[in-house]
C-alpha cells in the first residue's frame, strides 16, 4: 500500500521537486534495458495519441509500435512496465476530463460570440444568453436564450429534491439504524434496483400513463408538466441520495451511539442529536450529489417536455412543461447544424460546470468532515 | 431533580386507552388506502362505495379521526389517560401544524372570500400562526393532538356539507390554464390528513414525551420506506403486465421451429421461437421484432467493458499500490468523481465532437462503444479502488517480507483479494449504462426501424486492408440501434409506428419489458454477487 | 461440571492445600457457598441464574449475585471471561446485540427487568453505564452534560422555551457544575464549558462521560475498565473519583487490573474462563485467602 509521506516542499514547487526525484528514482531503480522498453511504449503511446488527434491514418503505426514494447515489457520485464502501464492509464482518466472540457468548450465558443451583451460599452461574451428570454433558431432574430431551459431545469430540480432530500434521508435512516437484518435484506436491494431502472423506461411510463392523467387532473391543454418530471427525475435520484447518505450514518461509531442510549434515551432521540448530526457532512453531500443527478437528468425530462422553449405563465405554474438543459439537446441535435448545434454545446457547458462545481463542492464537504471527527471517523 | 414526573420501571397495562390511539392510526391508514386508490382511479368520486357516496364516506371517515385525536388529547389532559407528555410540543411539531394552517386560512381568504393574495397572505399568517401558538402553547398532550385534530375534523365536514363535492373545480386563472379539480384535491388533501392525524395519533398511542415522538418518527419511516419498496414493485409489475403480450406474440414451441445455429460443426434448430426477439422489423415477417437492437446492446456493453475494465483497474492499481497520497491523487480522485457525476448527455456531445468525426464522421458502433466506455470508466475506477484499499497491509507486508516484487504482490496478492469487489463494481456499472440512451442518441443510433438482416455482424466483419490502418471492421463503422435508442424512436415516432408494425402501443411496452429485463438482471447479477462474496467473507 | 470437581478433590487430596469443606458437603454446594455473599444493608441488584449465549457460545453460565447498594463492587477475571457481558445485563445493553439471548433473572430494587413492558428508558435512567474508551459527543462539554436531562424532558432550554420564558437555564447551569465537581473536572473545565468536549485529554474526557452518567441522577454506576484507556495519573484520579461516588451511589466495576480491584473495591467477585463466577466475597477476603484454589492461582498470577 502506498504510504504517506510528509510534504518536505510546499507548495507546486516542492511536489514538483518530489515528482522529479521520483521518477529519477525509478530510473536508477530500474536496469537499463527495461527502461528502455518502458520508454519506447510511453513515447509510442504519446505519438499514437496525437495521431489520434489529429485524425491521421497513420496512427496505427505508432500504436502498434506500442503494442509491440508493452508485449516485450510484459514478457521480460513485467514489474516497471506494468508501473508504467499504470500510470499512463491513472493519466488517461485525467485526460479524458480534460478533453471533455476543451472539446465541449470549442464547440461551443462560436455561439457564445455570437451571444454577446454590452454592458457599459464592454462586450460581454455570452452574456445575451443569460439576459434575453427567447429562443428562437429559426424566424429573424435568431436568439439562442438560455433562460428558458435554465428555468425549466431550476423547476425540474426543486422539485425533484423536495421529493429525493427527505424520502431518501429517511429511508437512509431506516436502512441504518431502524431496520431489522431480513428487513434490510430485502428493503437495500430494493432502493438498488429502483436506481437501476433506465430513465427512458422512466420516461415511457411518464409519458403513457402519468402525464395524461395530469392533463385531466389539473384541466391543461396539451401534456407535459415541470411538476411531475420534477416528481419522476426525484424518484429516479432517490437511490443516489440513499446509499451515500446511508453510508455515511453507517460510518457513525457505535460507541457514540451506546453512549446516548446507555443514559436512557430512546433509538429515535440518539438518532436526530447523535447519529444525523455526527454524519451530516455526508448526508449533505447525499442531497448534493442527489441534485447534481436531477440536474442532469435526460431522456425522461425529454420524453415527457413538451419541447418548446419559453417561461412558462406564470413563472411558477408548474403544470406546464416546456424544456430543460438536458431535453434540449436530446431533442434537438438531429435537425441542429451550425450555431444551433453550437447552441447545445453551450447548454452542456452550462450542465458541465454545474454538475462539477456541485461535485467538488461535496467532495469537499466530505474532505472537511473527515477533518473535523479527527481523521478517524 | 430527577424528572418532574418519575415514571415506572415496569408500566401499567393501559389496553383501553391504548385502543383508542391504535383505532385512529387504523382510521388513517384505512384513509391513506382510499385516498391512493382514489387517486389511481382505481374509486371515483361518482360512483359510491358501500352504497355511500365516496366523498361523504371520506369525508365522515375524516371527522372520525380528528375527533379520535383530538378526544385522545383532551382525555389525557384531563387524567383520564395515562401518558408521559413533556411539557411543550416542541418546534417541530409547531411548524408542522402551522403550514397547513396557513395553506387553508390563505385558501379561504383569496378564494372564497375573495380577497385575493394581498388577504390570503394575511390570513394565511393569521390563521398560521394561530395554530403555531395552539400547538406550542400548551402541554404536549393537547398541543400536539387538538390543532393538527382539528384539520381533519374541518376537511371532513366540508366533504359532508358539500362544500368540495365532485363538481368542484378552481381555475388558477393563469395565462397558461391550469385549475384544481376535485379528482385530484379530494383525494390529496384526504392522504395529507390521514398522514398527518396518523402521525399524532402514533404519537397519541406512545403515551407523548419521548416515547411517543419515537412512534410518531418510526411509523412515517417505515411507512416511507414500505412504499418505496411498493412502488419500485408496482412499477415493475406495470410494465411486465404491459409488455408481456408484445413479447410473446407469436410464440411457438415445438421441434424445427426456432433459427438454425451451429455450435461444433452441429447444425439444429432451436426448439422454441420468440418473434419479438429473434426478427427485425421488415415487410414480409410475420411479426416484427428487435434483434437488432438486442445485438446493439450487447456489442456496445462488451465494446464498453472491454475499454473501461482494464484502463480503469489499472488507474486503480497505480492510484492504491504505487502513488504516494498527495496533490497527484487527490486531483485524480476529484476528476474521477466529477467525472462519475457528469450527465449522460454530457457524454454524447463529448462522443459527438470527439469521435465521431475520427470515425468517419459519420454514427457508428464504435463510437458508442467508447462513448460508454467513458461512462464506466469513473465507476470501475472508484469500485476497483475501494476493492483494493480494503485488502488489509498486512497481506502486502507478509508478500514483501517473502522479498516478493510490488508488481508480483499485487498480481499474486492484492488483485486476487480485491476480484470480488471489482467484479461487483463492473456488473453493476454494466447494468447503468446498458440502460442509457443520451450518451448512444449522439454518437451511435440510426434508424427506427432496422431490417434484420442489418444486425450487427462484429466478428465476422474483420478484415485487412492495404492502406492504413491495415485492420478495419465496417460493421463497427455502422450507425445501429441499442435497445434504449429503440424505445425512445418507437416513442418519438409516435402515431406513424402503425404503418409498420401491428399494435404500435404493445411493441412498445414489449420494447420497454425487455430493456428492463437486461438491465435487471445485471443489476440482480451484481447484488447477487457481492451477497455471494460476502457470505464467503463471513464463512472464513 | 461435578466431574471435574471430582477430579479436584481426587488431586486435592493428593497436594497439602486443602480446599475448604465442611464435612458431608459437595463440591457443588461449597461452590454454592462461595458464591453467596452475606452482607450489611440492602442489596440494589440481584442477579439469580442469569444465562447469556451469543448464539451457540455459552457466555455466561448461570450467575446469582447479590450487588450491595451504595458501594464498590468488583468484577474481575482473565480476558475474555464474560465480566463485561455480565455488566451490559444489568442495564440491558445486550439487548442491542442481535445474536445474544438471555435467560434468568436481574432484579433492581426488587423490580425484575427482564419482563415485558419494562421501560428501558426509565432503567437506563438508574443504572447508568461508564464505557472503557471515552465517548464524549462531538458536543460542547456543557451540552454532553445536559444531554440526559434535555433528553428525558427534565429541562428544556430549547428555542421554543426561551421565547415563552420559561426556559431552565438556571437550572441547567447548577445541574451542569454539580456533575462536574462530582466527577472531579469543575476546576479543570469550568472556564470553556462551551469548547468541544473532543478537544479535552482522555483523562478529562472520561471524566466528563461520569459526569455526563451523573447528571441523569442514577442510583447505579456501571463501569467497564474505565482507567484501561488511560495513563497512570489519570487512573488514579479516577479510583479516588469511584471511591467518593460509593457514598452516594452503587458502583459495579470491572476491571482487568487485580491492583486496582484490590485498592477501591468493597466486595470483589472473580469470574473464570466461560463465564463462570467462582467466587464472590469481601475484597480482603478474596485476595488474602480466598476460597477457591482457581482464584486463588488467578490471583497469584499463575495464570491470566
Amino acid at each position: 500500500m502506498a504510504s504517506v509521506t510528509e510534504s518536505e516542499g510546499t507548495g507546486l514547487g516542492g511536489a514538483t521537486r518530489r515528482q522529479i526525484q521520483r521518477v529519477r528514482d525509478f530510473a536508477d531503480d530500474t536496469e537499463p534495458a527495461a527502461l528502455v522498453t518502458v520508454t519506447v511504449m510511453a513515447i509510442a503511446l504519446l505519438a499514437a495519441f496525437v495521431g489520434f488527434l489529429l485524425v491521421s491514418s497513420l496512427t496505427i503505426v505508432p500504436f502498434a509500435v506500442f503494442l509491440l514494447a508493452a508485449g516485450y515489457g510484459w514478457l521480460r520485464h513485467q514489474g516497471p512496465t506494468a508501473q508504467v502501464l499504470t500510470l499512463t492509464m491513472t493519466v488517461s482518466t485525467l485526460l479524458i476530463l480534460g478533453l471533455i472540457i476543451v472539446f465541449i468548450f470549442i464547440e461551443a465558443v462560436p455561439v457564445i460570440r455570437y451571444e454577446s451583451a454590452t454592458v457599459f460599452g464592454v462586450s460581454v461574451p455570452g452574456l445575451r444568453m443569460f439576459i434575453e428570454t427567447r429562443w428562437d433558431a429559426v424566424s429573424d432574430p435568431v436568439r439562442y436564450s438560455m433562460v428558458p431551459m435554465i428555468h425549466g431545469t431550476l423547476l425540474v430540480t426543486v422539485i425533484a429534491t423536495a421529493v429525493a432530500a427527505p424520502l431518501g434521508v429517511a429511508a437512509a435512516l431506516f436502512l441504518s439504524e431502524i431496520a431489522p437484518a431480513t428487513v434490510r435484506e430485502l428493503v437495500k436491494p430494493g432502493v438498488e434496483i429502483l436506481a437501476g431502472i433506465p430513465s427512458i423506461v422512466y420516461g415511457f411510463i411518464g409519458f403513457t400513463v402519468l402525464a395524461p392523467w395530469a392533463s385531466d387532473q389539473f384541466d391543461l391543454t396539451g401534456q407535459g408538466t415541470y411538476l411531475f418530471v420534477g416528481v419522476v427525475v426525484g424518484l429516479m435520484a432517490l437511490p443516489t441520495v440513499v446509499s451515500v447518505a446511508e453510508d455515511a450514518l453507517s460510518s457513525v461509531p457505535e460507541s457514540m451511539k451506546s453512549g446516548s442510549l446507555a443514559m436512557g434515551t430512546t433509538d429515535w432521540q440518539t438518532m436526530t442529536s447523535i447519529t444525523l448530526p455526527a454524519a451530516f457532512s455526508g448526508v449533505s453531500a447525499a442531497v448534493l450529489l442527489g441534485v447534481g443527478r436531477a440536474i442532469g437528468e435526460t431522456m425522461a425530462a425529454t420524453v415527457m417536455l413538451r419541447g418548446v422553449p419559453r417561461l412558462t405563465d406564470p413563472l411558477v405554474n408548474v403544470f406546464y412543461g416546456q424544456e430543460t438543459l438536458t431535453s434540449l439537446i436530446a431533442r434537438n441535435y438531429g435537425e441542429a447544424d451550425g450555431l444551433q448545434m453550437d447552441a447545445l454545446f453551450a447548454a452542456g457547458v452550462i450542465l458541465f460546470i454545474t454538475v462539477l462545481v456541485i461535485s467538488i463542492g461535496s467532495q469537499y464537504i466530505e474532505w472537511r468532515m473527515r477533518r473535523t471527527l479527527g481523521g478517524e471517523v | 431533580m430527577a424528572g418532574a414526573t418519575q415514571s415506572q420501571l415496569v408500566e401499567q397495562e393501559t389496553s383501553g386507552t391504548d385502543a383508542v390511539a391504535a383505532a385512529a392510526v387504523g382510521v388513517s391508514a384505512i384513509l391513506f388506502v382510499l385516498s391512493i386508490l382514489a387517486l389511481f382511479e382505481r374509486i371515483t368520486l361518482t360512483d359510491p362505495i358501500a352504497g355511500l357516496p365516496t366523498v361523504t364516506l371520506l369525508g365522515g371517515l375524516l371527522v372520525v379521526l380528528g375527533g379520535t385525536v383530538m378526544g385522545f388529547g383532551v382525555g389525557s389532559r384531563l387524567g383520564y389517560v395515562e401518558t408521559d407528555p413533556s411539557t411543550s410540543a416542541g418546534l417541530i411539531a409547531s411548524f408542522a401544524a402551522a403550514v397547513p394552517w396557513f395553506v387553508v386560512g390563505g385558501g379561504v381568504a383569496s378564494e372564497t372570500l375573495g380577497l385575493g393574495a394581498a388577504g390570503g397572505l394575511v390570513a394565511g399568517l393569521l390563521t398560521g400562526g394561530l395554530a403555531f401558538v395552539a400547538t406550542a402553547l400548551p402541554r404536549e398532550d393537547l398541543g400536539s393532538t387538538v390543532p393538527i385534530g382539528a384539520l381533519p375534523v374541518l376537511t371532513g365536514l366540508v366533504f359532508l356539507t358539500g362544500t368540495i363535492g365532485p363538481g368542484w373545480i378552481w381555475n388558477l386563472g393563469w395565462e397558461q390554464p391550469a385549475s384544481f379539480t376535485a379528482e385530484f384535491v379530494v383525494p390529496t388533501v384526504t392522504l395529507f390528513n390521514a398522514l398527518f392525524a396518523g402521525w399524532a395519533a402514533a404519537k397519541a398511542y406512545g403515551g407523548f414525551g419521548a416515547r411517543g415522538r419515537h412512534m410518531g418518527a418510526y411509523t412515517l419511516v417505515y411507512l416511507n420506506a414500505l412504499s418505496i419498496v411498493a412502488f419500485l414493485f408496482i412499477l415493475v409489475a406495470f410494465v411486465v403486465v404491459q409488455g408481456i403480450p408484445g413479447v410473446l406474440t407469436g410464440v411457438q414451441v415445438g421441434a424445427g421451429v426456432g433459427p438454425e445455429s451451429t455450435i461444433f460443426g452441429l447444425t439444429f434448430s432451436w426448439p422454441i421461437s420468440v418473434p419479438f426477439v429473434m426478427n427485425g422489423v421488415a415487410l414480409l415477417n410475420d411479426y416484427q421484432g428487435v434483434l437488432p437492437a438486442i445485438v446493439g446492446t450487447f456489442w456496445l456493453v462488451v465494446g464498453a467493458v472491454l475499454f473501461a475494465v482494464p484502463l480503469g483497474v489499472g488507474a486503480a492499481i497505480f492510484l492504491t499500490e504505487y502513488a504516494e497520497r498527495g496533490r497527484f491523487t487527490q486531483i485524480v480522485e476529484i476528476a474521477t468523481n466529477g467525472l462519475w457525476s457528469t450527465p449522460s448527455i454530457v457524454f454524447g456531445l463529448f462522443g459527438f465532437a470527439f469521435l465521431v468525426p475520427r470515425f468517419g464522421n459519420q454514427k457508428s458502433l464504435l463510437a458508442g462503444m467508447l462513448t460508454l466506455g467513458f461512462m464506466l470508466l469513473p465507476l470501475v475506477v472508484i469500485t476497483s479502488r475501494e476493492a483494493m484499499i480494503a485488502v488489509p497491509d498486512e497481506y502486502r507486508d507478509a508478500s514483501a517480507a517473502l522479498g516478493v516484487s510490488r508488481w508480483q504482490t499485487i498480481r499474486s496478492v492484492v488483485l486476487p483479494a480485491a476480484l470480488p469487489g471489482v467484479v461487483t463494481g463492473v456488473i453493476l456499472g454494466v447494468g447503468r449504462i446498458a440502460g442509457e440512451t443520451a450518451p448512444i442518441l449522439l454518437t451511435m443510433a440510426g434508424g427506427t426501424f432496422v431490417p434484420g438482416g442489418q444486425t450487427v455482424d462484429v466478428v465476422g466483419g474483420f478484415q485487412f486492408t492495404a492502406t492504413p490502418p491495415f485492420v478495419a471492421n465496417p460493421e463497427l463503422l455502422q450507425a445501429t440501434s441499442a435497445l434504449p435508442y429503440q424505445l425512445f424512436a418507437l416513442i418519438t415516432a409516435g402515431v406513424g409506428l402503425g404503418q409498420n408494425v401491428a399494435d404500435p402501443d404493445g411493441f412498445r411496452w414489449a420494447t420497454a419489458l425487455v430493456l428492463l429485463i437486461v438491465v435487471l438482471s445485471f443489476y440482480a447479477i451484481g447484488i447477487g454477487t457481492r451477497y455471494y462474496f460476502r457470505r464467503q467473507l463471513r464463512h472464513e | 461440571m461435578s466431574e471435574t470437581t471430582q477430579t479436584q478433590t481426587q488431586t486435592a487430596d493428593d497436594t497439602d492445600q486443602p480446599l475448604t469443606t465442611v464435612s458431608g458437603e459437595t463440591e457443588e454446594q461449597t461452590q454454592q457457598e462461595w458464591v453467596e455473599y452475606d452482607f450489611q444493608g440492602e442489596a440494589k441488584l440481584v442477579s439469580e441464574d442469569l444465562d447469556v449465549y451469543y448464539g451457540d457460545d455459552h457466555a455466561i453460565k448461570s450467575v446469582s449475585m447479590e450487588i450491595p447498594e451504595k458501594s464498590v463492587t468488583a468484577l474481575i477475571g482473565p480476558s475474555g471471561c464474560g465480566k463485561s457481558t455480565y455488566l451490559r445485563c444489568l442495564n440491558r445493553m445486550n439487548d442491542r446485540i442481535k445474536a445474544a439471548r438471555i435467560e434468568g433473572s436481574v432484579k433492581l430494587d426488587g423490580q425484575e427487568i427482564y419482563q415485558d413492558g419494562v421501560n428501558l428508558v426509565e432503567l437506563r435512567k438508574r443504572v447508568g453505564m461508564v464505557f472503557q474508551s471515552p465517548n464524549p459527543f462531538p458536543k460542547s462539554i456543557r451540552d454532553n452534560i445536559a444531554y440526559g436531562p434535555r433528553k428525558h424532558g427534565d429541562i428544556d432550554t430549547g428555542l421554543l422555551a426561551r421565547l415563552l420564558g420559561r426556559d431552565d437555564t438556571d437550572e441547567e447551569e447548577a445541574l451542569v457544575e454539580r456533575a462536574l465537581k462530582q466527577a472531579a473536572l469543575w476546576e479543570e473545565v469550568h472556564d470553556r464549558l462551551d469548547d468541544n468536549a473532543l478537544g479535552l485529554s482522555g483523562g478529562q474526557q472520561q471524566r466528563l462521560c461520569i459526569a455526563r452518567c451523573l447528571s441523569v441522577d442514577p442510583e447505579v454506576i456501571l463501569m467497564d475498565e474505565p482507567a484501561s484507556a488511560l495513563d497512570p495519573i489519570a487512573t488514579s484520579k479516577i479510583e479516588d473519583l469511584i471511591h467518593e461516588l460509593a457514598k452516594e451511589y452503587t458502583v459495579v466495576i470491572v476491571t482487568h487490573n487485580m491492583q486496582q480491584a484490590a485498592r477501591i473495591s468493597d466486595q470483589t467477585a472473580v469470574f473464570l474462563t466461560g463465564g463462570e463466577l467462582v467466587e464472590y466475597d469481601d475484597t480482603d477476603k478474596i485476595f488474602e485467602n480466598p476460597e477457591s484454589q482457581r482464584v486463588e492461582d488467578y490471583i497469584s498470577g499463575k495464570f491470566g
